[in-house]
């Protein structure tokens, strides 16, 4: 396979992600963290000081919380589901590349544009409050457990932008309804929860130095369940695309 | 020589059929392939290009099914109807891409080329997204010829472009057609195959109705009844001085017949009527106020290639 067709490929799928206003919406989602943090600078007396639980609360409540999965929607549902709705699938599935590379090549590009987007929201706030309780590792830590969950989350997504032309609609109620509030509440849901998995990364990575959640999964379920929602999801869309029949609409 | 073969093939959606037992072997030269909305054609071409399994039948590509493997790609390329491109993408970055995934050596100079082949080299930095209609299917041929496959499917290729484009797409098929490759383009205009196609599918609600030459299937749509509605100053003696025709086989009146109402003329001859017509009504005194072709519709048409 030629190395030319796999950056087209890639180079495609990353203007894709970034077309139509996409880039200013996560450049935007990419800065709420920094906002945050300079109103609390500018708010708390003793912002150094109390730095390190207000940086965790953070990763912990909006940037883990709410910012991977809404980035990852937009993303992941945009890789296939935009080609889709616009017809545009065609000029891939019309070109001497198998459709499981196209399909991997999107899902990878998904995951960094996703990754991407994650590391000003968490260097930036880091930068404003930082402190000596706060060493370059905590961000760090918190980036890694970011990387999975967007390799997770994406996966999902991709699927769904691949299978339904409503996945952003169901994308958001996911995030809303499983991420937000049940695998916040519910044990059993915590161990389908790229959420929980991203915590539970970056908690056994910061050790005793912050205490982002209580009682995090293991690390085995983690893994198991992790690698479980990669393949799913990435396997559904990889049958999706290949099985795909030019209908009308296309 | 590639060749492009249906035997029987037939697809269908659920409890709708949208292509029949249809059978056909095309070569190289340009192949129309005529019907109205709704037609088919789209689903025959999709079978072609291998991006539909045949619900029955064969679709091959130089005798081996065209729904295979992507290689394929290398020798044959369709042009979709739909308008969408990625209108983020300038006209050059569009051709380019279709160059790379295609692995030309040099994809700039292919791109270059097939933008120069559809007179586009003026816009091809502008995105996508500002081209006009007929712009956009220019690109869209462009992207599609870079690899000079042998095999060319085009759906609806002339939407939108205006009189001159249209003519200059012509050429470039032409050209194509003569280097010995087969290009097949879909159409519900007749008059857009005139001169361009050596031969000419008909389809009607999924099968084939009809195939020749281009002359061939104007006779056959040509030369068939007509009815015209004619309102003129005395409809009741024009009436009787069209009956004296002979290629007039019935005359109608409308309304109460003292003029206004019109008459409703059949004839096997269009040509002999609309000739008669005129001297008729000078003859005998008659103004003519109206005359209206009442079956004129591609449907009607169509109808009557059924039925023969």
């Amino acid at each position: 396979m030629s190395v030319g067709v796999d950056r087209t490929l890639i180079w495609l799928s990353a203007r894709q992600l970034f077309a139509k206003r996409r880039a200013l919406i996560a450049l935007g989602l990419s800065l709420i963290p920094m906002v945050v943090a300079l109103v609390f600078r500018m708010l708390v007396s003793d912002a150094r000081g109390s730095g390190g639980d207000f940086l965790i609360g953070l990763a912990r409540d909006l940037v883990i919380g709410a910012l991977l999965p809404l980035t990852a929607v937009l993303f992941g549902t945009t890789a296939f589901g935009g080609d889709i709705e616009d017809g545009t699938l065609l000029y891939l599935l019309l070109k001497p590349v198998a459709r499981w590379r196209v399909v991997l090549w999107k899902y990878v590009v998904a995951v960094v544009c996703t990754a991407a987007v994650m590391v000003p929201a968490t260097l930036l706030p880091w930068l404003v409050v930082r402190g000596p309780d706060l060493p370059i590792q905590v961000p760090l830590s918190l980036l890694a457990g970011l990387a999975v969950g967007s390799a997770l989350y994406c996966a999902g997504f991709l699927a769904l932008g691949a299978w339904t032309r409503r996945a952003l609609v169901v994308g958001l109620l996911y995030v809303v309804t499983i991420e937000m509030v049940l695998s916040r509440n519910l044990t059993g849901v915590k161990a389908i929860s790229a959420r929980e998995f991203a915590l539970a990364i970056s908690q056994k990575l910061l050790g005793n130095s912050a205490a982002l959640v209580d009682k995090p999964v293991t690390t085995a379920t983690v893994w198991t369940m992790g690698t479980l929602m990669l393949v799913v999801g990435v396997g559904l869309t990889i049958w999706k695309v290949r099985a795909y029949e030019a209908a009308e609409r296309l | 020589m590639t060749a492009i073969e249906l035997r029987r093939a037939s697809r269908w959606y659920g409890n709708v059929v949208a292509v029949n037992d249809v059978s056909c072997a095309l070569g190289p030269g340009i192949t129309g392939l005529l019907g109205p909305n709704g037609a088919g054609k789209t689903t025959v071409l999709h079978m072609m290009a291998g991006l539909l399994q045949p619900s029955a039948g064969e679709v091959l590509i130089d005798g081996q099914a065209a729904a295979t493997d992507s290689s394929i790609y290398r020798r044959l390329t369709l042009v979709p109807e739909r308008e969408s491109a990625y209108g983020f993408l300038t006209g050059r970055e569009f051709v380019r891409m279709s160059a790379r995934l295609q692995r030309l050596p040099d994809a700039e100079e292919a791109a270059a080329r097939a933008i120069r082949l559809v007179e586009l080299e003026g816009a091809q930095d502008r995105k996508i997204a500002t081209y006009s209609k007929g712009m956009r299917q220019r690109i869209k041929v462009a992207a599609a010829l870079v690899h000079q496959p042998d095999v060319v499917l085009l759906d609806e290729p002339f939407n939108g472009m205006d009189p001159r484009q249209r003519l200059h797409m012509m050429g470039v098929l032409r050209e194509e057609a003569a280097r010995g490759r087969v290009i097949v383009i879909s159409s519900h205009i007749l008059e857009e195959l005139n001169d361009l196609a050596d031969n000419v599918l008909v389809m009607i609600a999924g099968r084939l109705a009809a195939s020749g030459h281009y002359r061939a299937i104007r006779r056959l749509m040509t030369d068939r009844p007509h009815t015209f509605m004619i309102r003129s100053s005395d409809d009741r003696r024009l009436a009787a001085a069209l009956l004296a025709d002979a290629s007039v086989v019935g005359v109608e009146l409308s309304g109460n017949g003292n003029g206004g109402g019109g008459i409703v003329v059949r004839t096997s001859e269009r040509s002999t009527l609309t000739h008669h017509l005129p001297r008729a009504a000078r003859d005998a005194g008659i103004r003519l106020l109206e005359i209206r072709p009442t079956d004129e519709s591609l449907e009607s048409v169509f109808s009557y290639l059924v039925e023969r």
